[in-house]
C-alpha cells in the first residue's frame, strides 16, 4: 500500500500512557497492600472492640457492688447491713439474693442438688450504686463493725486488671496499625524508587523535551496509589466479610470482633482511603525525592 | 539564538571542552563535525541542558539557563528539539503516541493536534506505520519518528545527535531533506556527525556552516571540508 492510501492514524483516545504496564511487581503491590489492609482492619476492630469492651466492663461494674455476709453471722446480721446500706448516700438500692439465685450462682461449682444447704455458705446482697457510689473504705469498716465478717466487694480488685487488659489490647493494636502503616507507606516508598529506577529512560527522555518535574512524578504516583488503594479496597473488604461471616470470627479472645455494619463499613472505608493517601502521600515524597537527585 | 562563551567541560578523568566560543544565528544550518570521542555529544548536551558547564556561560534565546530555575528553564528546553542517535523512542507507545508524547508533556491537547501528527507522519514518510511499535521499525524509520517527535510542538531549534549515524546512505539522504526543509521552514537546525559525504551532500541543499571540535577546542569552518 502507497503512502498515500494509508489512513490517518487512530485517533488519539484521550489518554496515552507515560509507562508501561507493571506487570508482575505491580501485581505484587497491589497483593501486599490487600493484605496489609486486611491486617490493618482486623488490627483496627480488635482495638475498636476492646476499647469498646473496656468501656463496657467499666461502665457495668463501676454500676453495681456486692456485700457478703458471713456464713456465721448473727441473725439479725442480713437487717443490719441493708438498714446500713439503705442509709448510706450513693447507693440506689440494695437486694439480698434469694436462696435459688444463690445456688444458680454456685451451681457450676457445686452442681444442682441439695450441696447449698449442707454448706456455710455467705449471705448475697447485690447493690446498685448511683453517682460516684459510696466512700467504699468507711462503709466497709461501718458493715465490718455492724456484722463482723462482712465484706463490701466493689468489684474494684479484678476490675481493674480487666479493664487495664482491654486498654493493653486497644494499645497494641493502635501500635501494629500504626506499623502496618509505616510498613505500607515504605512499601510504596520502594515500588515507586523501583519504578522510577526500572523507567528511567522515560523520564530521561520526558525531561529532555521539557516534561515539569510534577507532570512526571503524576505519572509515576497516580497508577502507584491507584494500585494501593485497589488492593486495600479489596483486602479491607475481605476482612470486613471475615469479620461478619467467618464463624467464631466474633468471639476470637472475648472480643466481639463483628461490630455493627454500619461502623464497619466506615471502618472498611476508611482503611482503603487511608492506604490510598498513604500510597499517594509516600509515592510523591519518594519520587519527588528521586527526581530531585537527577542533574 | 545560542551563543557559548569560553565553555568548559569536562568528566572525572579528562577535560572534554575548553574555553569554547561560538554564535549560532537564529534560522541558521550548522554541522557539528569531529572525531569520534571529540566531544560532539556532550557539546548537544549542553545546548539541550542536559549538562551544565564547568565554567564559561552557554546563552540560548538571549537567556543563561544557569540563572532560571523551574518553570524558566523549563520553557527554554521546550523551544529546544531533540534527534537523540540512538532515537530513545518510548517502546510501550506506537509511533503516533511517541509523536504526541511531547505535546502531552507540554501540556496540550494530542487530539486538538490530530491533523499535525498525520500531517506530520506522512512527511516523514511513517503514515503507514503510525500504529507500528518502534521495535517494529527499520533504524530509519525509528529516526524518521524521533524527528517527527523532536518538531511536533514547532521548537525554533533542532539539535540532532548523528541522525544517520545508523541507517544506509540512501536513508541517510532522505533523513537529510528533512532537516534541509526544516531549516526552510525558519528552523535553526544543528546536526551533529562525523559523516563528511552527509555535510558535502548538504552543502548542495542549503547554506550550511560547520563547527569542527577537535581535541576540546572548537573551530568555525567555512566551504572547505
Amino acid at each position: 500500500m502507497s503512502e498515500a492510501e494509508e489512513p490517518a492514524p487512530a485517533p488519539y483516545r484521550g489518554r496515552l500512557r507515560l509507562l508501561p504496564r507493571g506487570g508482575w511487581s505491580a501485581a505484587l503491590s497491589t497483593l501486599a497492600s490487600l493484605a496489609m489492609a486486611f491486617l490493618a482492619l482486623i488490627t483496627l476492630a480488635t482495638g475498636i472492640a476492646a476499647a469498646q469492651l473496656g468501656a463496657d466492663w467499666q461502665a457495668a461494674l463501676s454500676g453495681s457492688a456486692t456485700v457478703r455476709i458471713a456464713a456465721g453471722a448473727e441473725a439479725d446480721a442480713d437487717a443490719k447491713v441493708l438498714a446500713i446500706l439503705s442509709a448510706t448516700p450513693g447507693i440506689a438500692a440494695a437486694r439480698p439474693l434469694d436462696r435459688a439465685e444463690q445456688a444458680a450462682l454456685l451451681a457450676p461449682w457445686l452442681g444442682e442438688g441439695e450441696a447449698l444447704e449442707s454448706l456455710p455458705v455467705p449471705r448475697l446482697v447485690d447493690v446498685t450504686l448511683e453517682g460516684g457510689g459510696p466512700d467504699a473504705a468507711a462503709l466497709a469498716t461501718t458493715l465490718e463493725e455492724a456484722a463482723p465478717g462482712t465484706v463490701y466487694d466493689d468489684h474494684g480488685s479484678w476490675r481493674g486488671p480487666l479493664i487495664e487488659g482491654a486498654r493493653a489490647v486497644e494499645r497494641l493494636a493502635i501500635g501494629a496499625s500504626v506499623l502496618v502503616a509505616l510498613a505500607a507507606a515504605g512499601m510504596v516508598a520502594l515500588a515507586a524508587r523501583a519504578s522510577l529506577a526500572g523507567n528511567a529512560e522515560i523520564v530521561r527522555v520526558v525531561r529532555l523535551i521539557g516534561g515539569e518535574e510534577r507532570f512526571i512524578a503524576r505519572a509515576f504516583v497516580r497508577p502507584l496509589a491507584w494500585r494501593t488503594g485497589l488492593g486495600a479496597a479489596f483486602g479491607a473488604g475481605l476482612a470486613a466479610l471475615a469479620l461478619t461471616f467467618l464463624p467464631g470470627a466474633g468471639e476470637v479472645v472475648g472480643l466481639d470482633l463483628a461490630p455493627d455494619p454500619l461502623p464497619l463499613a466506615l471502618l472498611t472505608l476508611a482503611v482503603a482511603a487511608g492506604a490510598a493517601l498513604i500510597g499517594w502521600v509516600s509515592a510523591n515524597l519518594a519520587v519527588r525525592a528521586a527526581l530531585a537527585e537527577l542533574p | 539564538m545560542i551563543s557559548l562563551s569560553q565553555v568548559n567541560f569536562g568528566y572525572e578523568c579528562r577535560e572534554t571542552l575548553r574555553d569554547l566560543d561560538a554564535e549560532i544565528a537564529p534560522g541558521s544550518f550548522h554541522f557539528l563535525t569531529g572525531p569520534s570521542g571529540a566531544g560532539k555529544s556532550t557539546l548537544l548536551k549542553l545546548l539541550y541542558l542536559e549538562l551544565r558547564p564547568k565554567s564559561g556561560h552557554v546563552e540560548l534565546f538571549g537567556e543563561d539557563p544557569d540563572t532560571l530555575r523551574g518553570p524558566a528553564r523549563l520553557m527554554l528546553r521546550r523551544r529546544i528539539g531533540i534527534v537523540f542517535q540512538d532515537f530513545r523512542l518510548l517502546d510501550h507507545l506506537n509511533v503516533a503516541d511517541n509523536v504526541r508524547l511531547p505535546l502531552m508533556v507540554h501540556g496540550r491537547d494530542p487530539a486538538a493536534h490530530a491533523d499535525d501528527v498525520t500531517e506530520l507522519l506522512r512527511w516523514v514518510g511513517l503514515l503507514h506505520r503510525a500504529e507500528a511499535r518502534p521495535r517494529a521499525l527499520s533504524a530509519g524509520e525509528q529516526q524518521r519518528a524521533a524527528i517527527a517527535r523532536a518538531v511536533i510542538t514547532s521548537p525554533d531549534v533542532i539539535l540532532a545527535d548523528e541522525p544517520t549515524g545508523n541507517v544506509d546512505a540512501e536513508m541517510g539522504m532522505r533523513i537529510l531533506r528533512l532537516f534541509v526543509e526544516l531549516n526552510r521552514l525558519g528552523k535553526t537546525v544543528l546536526i551533529a556527525t562525523h559523516d563528511l559525504g552527509l555535510i558535502r551532500s548538504a552543502r548542495r541543499m542549503a547554506t550550511t556552516r560547520i563547527l569542527r571540535l577537535a581535541d576540546g577546542q572548537l573551530t568555525v569552518g567555512g566551504a572547505e571540508l
